[in-house]
């Protein structure tokens, strides 16, 4: 384990940044990941962004490929990649997590090029999160440590006057490369301990018991159907396809997407396999703790709880998940 | 490097043929010979179909990939992407990208006999796998197929209807929901058409592709008659959008209509969730 004095890491991000595309926490509005010109504009004492950092890989709306017709023929031109290598920091272990069931969906069978290519062109520096939690976090309960290094390079936990340096892939050690004298050995200092609850074993089971209860009616009532929990949720991931321009000339563009909205399942023929409210969010629940389980392993939700701080109905995943366990059967 | 999932290939459309006031075949056939060649399908699968400027949509592919040179589809005209289709001309270039999903379970059909039963525009996909089986005769036994439309006039692919039914162990039922003054065939919903020929379950697999209710009431009826749900075969139409298994929309509980169908047995789709109403 290293350490590096709270004064030296900006010193440390500002020769990362002659080589890299710096990406970091910026309070603009709200906080939010975004490319910075100078580490001034980084901030270090925030407990997360509104919007999860899914959008430096899957941005809100992106262009694919661009069309013309010309002649009797048409062209297409793929957009073009990341002009330069990235590095993330700041990325906080619930969003790092989020990111590895990504690339599972995006690169199950076909590889999704677009988004592989930001993914494999990006170092994640990432901060361990602070003490207490926002009210609304509740990772532990997934089995997630707030503390832990999965999915990033480097994961620095903050000390009071130093970050303690835990560098876990080669891509990691490089980066430390650009200043390494700067990373002292740590003084024999720990990590502070958060403790795991776990309390979410089974969940599969239990929401499966509940696809025809009452419930999904009841929380679809409230529900505005307005999508924000799907946007701001670090694993949700669905998006359109569609096109900008005329036959003459365009682009094809993806947009994210939500399985919430109306007439995502609305088929041309008229036919909707999900015609109500009770349908979008049951799918939604379903999805996170049921479909994605079944598939991949891993629940569908970090607990990063930003569906719940931003609902504007005030729906809480948290309570959500202990209706699914009062109710269920199983 | 992998390829770009998302980038159509270009195609032209080499033929026009229309099929009902609404529905056309078009024929098309991809500007790359080299990637003509590699376009390999199976029956059932589908392709994502571009106009640039327009959209994409998913359609199935009606032709069999015994007979080569063009891709067919069968497109009604009901969406964005399907009208603007209705207006190219021959010559028209359009986007392709595919072969998706899974396909008819060919493997296990040789030696079976073959029930297939259509409603509308769903006898595109059963085309696919009726001119395949057709195309090797041999290997399998007899071929029933019970079609019908809401009138005479919605019956696509009239010739070969007709065609099909003059072939050796084949035998071809249709039904219109309402007739004309030239109809004299029977006049019928198809469920309760497929109830009345009642077809042997013996050694015999079917297949089915319609309206959604027509599809419910159909598998219903064959499971009445003997079918096991295992040789129950229908394939689904959902929304789609990328056609990959990506974009996150086309599933019945965790099963992705794009990646793991378009092409189920009635068996497994009594195990997901009542999506469908199944």
């Amino acid at each position: 384990m290293k350490a590096i004095k709270k004064p030296h890491l900006v010193e440390w991000l500002n020769r990362v940044a002659q080589a890299y595309d710096l990406l970091g926490p910026v309070l603009d509005g709200v906080v939010q990941f975004k490319r910075v010109k100078s580490t001034n504009q980084l901030v270090f004492d925030y407990p997360n962004s509104v919007v999860p950092p899914k959008n430096l890989f899957l941005p809100q709306t992106e262009c694919l490929f661009a069309f013309r017709r010309e002649g009797g023929s048409i062209i297409l031109e793929p957009a073009g990649g990341l002009e330069r290598e990235r590095v993330l920091f700041g990325i906080r272990p619930c969003d790092a997590k989020s990111l590895l069931l990504l690339d599972k969906l995006f690169n199950r069978d076909l590889v999704d090029t677009y988004y592989q290519e930001k993914r494999r062109g990006t170092t994640l520096v990432g901060l361990a999160c602070p003490s207490p939690p926002q009210r609304t976090c509740f990772c532990t309960s997934l089995g997630i440590d707030p503390l832990s290094p999965e999915g990033v390079d480097i994961l620095l936990a903050d000390l009071s006057d130093r970050y303690l340096v835990e560098v876990t892939t080669e891509r990691g050690e490089a980066l430390l490369g650009f200043s390494r004298e700067l990373f002292l050995p740590s003084a024999g200092e720990e990590k502070p301990r958060r403790e795991k609850e776990k309390s979410l074993e089974g969940i599969e089971e239990k929401i499966d018991s509940l696809w025809e209860d009452d419930y999904w009616r009841e929380l679809s009532r409230r529900c505005l159907g307005c999508g924000v929990c799907t946007y701001l949720c670090p694993t949700c991931r669905c998006f359109d396809l569609t096109d900008v321009g005329s036959t003459l000339g365009g682009g094809r563009f993806r947009c994210w997407d939500s399985c919430i909205f109306a007439d995502f399942t609305h088929m041309a023929s008229g036919v909707n396999p999900r015609p109500t409210g009770k349908e979008r969010v049951r799918q939604r629940y379903f999805d996170k703790f049921r479909y994605i389980p079944e598939e991949y392993g891993v629940l569908g939700c970090v607990g990063c709880g930003r569906c719940s701080r931003y609902c504007p109905v005030a729906i809480d995943t948290r309570t959500v998940i202990n209706e699914i366990i009062a109710r269920s059967t199983k | 490097m992998s390829s770009n999932i998302y980038l159509p290939h270009l195609a032209t459309i080499t033929e026009i043929e229309p099929q009902t006031p609404d529905t056309m075949i078009f024929r098309v056939v991809l500007e790359d010979s080299t990637l003509a060649q590699s376009f390999i399908y199976r029956p059932g699968q589908f392709a994502e179909l571009s106009i640039f400027g327009v959209g994409e949509c998913p359609i199935s592919i009606a032709s069999t990939p015994t007979r080569k040179g063009s891709l067919e589809f069968c497109v009604r005209a009901v969406g964005q992407v399907t009208n603007a289709l209705h207006e190219l001309d021959v010559g028209s270039k359009i986007g392709i990208r595919g072969p998706y999903g899974n396909s008819f379970p060919l493997f296990d059909l040789e030696g079976r006999n073959l029930l297939f039963i259509g409603g509308g525009i769903g006898l595109a996909p059963l085309r696919s796998l009726i001119n395949y089986v057709l195309d090797n005769r041999d290997h399998y036994g007899e071929v029933e197929l019970i079609y019908g439309a809401r009138t005479p006039q919605e019956l696509v692919f009239k010739e070969e209807l007709r065609l099909w039914g003059e072939q050796e162990g084949a035998t071809v039922y249709l039904t219109v929901d309402r007739g004309d003054e030239r109809w004299k065939g029977p006049v019928g919903f198809v469920p309760s058409f497929l109830r009345e020929i009642a077809p042997s379950p013996e050694n015999k697999v079917a297949f089915t592709c319609g309206p959604p209710i027509m599809i419910k009431l159909v598998m219903e009826a064959l499971e009445e008659m003997g079918f096991p749900p295992d040789r129950i075969v229908t394939t689904l139409e959902m929304k789609m959008k990328c056609g990959v298994g990506k974009c996150g929309r086309c599933n019945i509980g965790s099963r992705y209509v794009c990646r793991d169908g378009p092409v189920f047995t009635f068996e497994e789709l009594k195990m997901l969730p009542g999506e469908l109403e199944f």
